[in-house]
């Protein structure tokens, strides 16, 4: 099982309950393959950066799925064909979250390394600081 | 381009009064990721990616934003990603 981060963008052309019942078919596909939702959520209509297809703005939506490869390829599959999204992106999120877990970890443990050395620091930060002050007044 | 890395950029000598030789103080810039240990950059966070996005809707270079080599590369990919679903402009004029 992978993350994934799935956001899909649909036509403006859709009232609020039929771009609902669109995504709900999307979530459909998605949990019938055995993807487990972790985020689910939709970031309703929204202004786009740049126009797509004539279009000015779109319904966002965002899905964090775990899920097995094959799944997210098919899914991809079902929004490429579709008319009413106008874009889609899938991508994995597991590696980068785990090598930014791990960062997170590193310093962690490095700041609990450090503090004995600060101390001596500071007493010969503080003197040197002092003449700067007198050679710009 | 090449006197740059010692001077740090004619703008600010331009800027200061003359009457100091060769000195003045210069904000140390610091790594906004390193800074708030953000380790990873979410490409869904418009508010975070716009603030390394001027109004042409280019990506901040490192030099002036202070960013790490290493976030700088996550946020490249970030931006890029974005750009991609519409969150962000890929040009504006």
């Amino acid at each position: 099982m992978r993350l994934y981060d799935i956001v899909v963008l649909l036509t403006p052309d859709l009232s609020e309950d039929e771009a609902g019942k669109v995504i709900g078919d999307y979530r459909k596909i998605l949990t019938d393959g055995g993807a487990e939702m972790v985020r689910d959520e939709t970031w309703g209509r929204r202004k786009l950066a740049y126009p797509i297809g004539r279009k000015r703005d779109a319904y966002y939506h965002h899905f964090q799925v775990n899920a097995q490869p094959p799944i997210i390829t098919e899914t991809e599959r079902r929004l490429k064909l579709s008319d009413q999204v106008l874009r889609h992106l899938a991508v994995r999120a597991d590696d980068e979250l785990k090598r930014a877990a791990k960062a997170a970890e590193r310093q962690k443990r490095k700041a609990a390394r450090r503090p004995p050395r600060p101390a001596p620091v500071p007493a010969e930060a503080a003197p040197a600081e002092i003449p700067i002050p007198e050679r710009s007044e | 381009m090449a006197a740059m890395p010692q001077r740090g950029g004619s703008r600010e000598r331009e800027g200061k009064p003359t009457g100091r030789k060769k000195f003045f103080v210069r904000r140390r810039k610091v790594c906004k990721f390193c800074a708030e240990k953000l380790e990873y950059v979410d490409w869904k966070d418009v508010k975070l990616l716009q603030s390394f996005i001027p109004e042409r809707g280019k990506i901040l270079p490192r030099r002036i934003s202070g960013t790490c080599a290493l976030h700088q590369r996550k946020l490249q990919t970030a931006i890029k990603r974005a750009r991609s679903i519409a969150l962000l402009p890929y040009v504006t004029d």
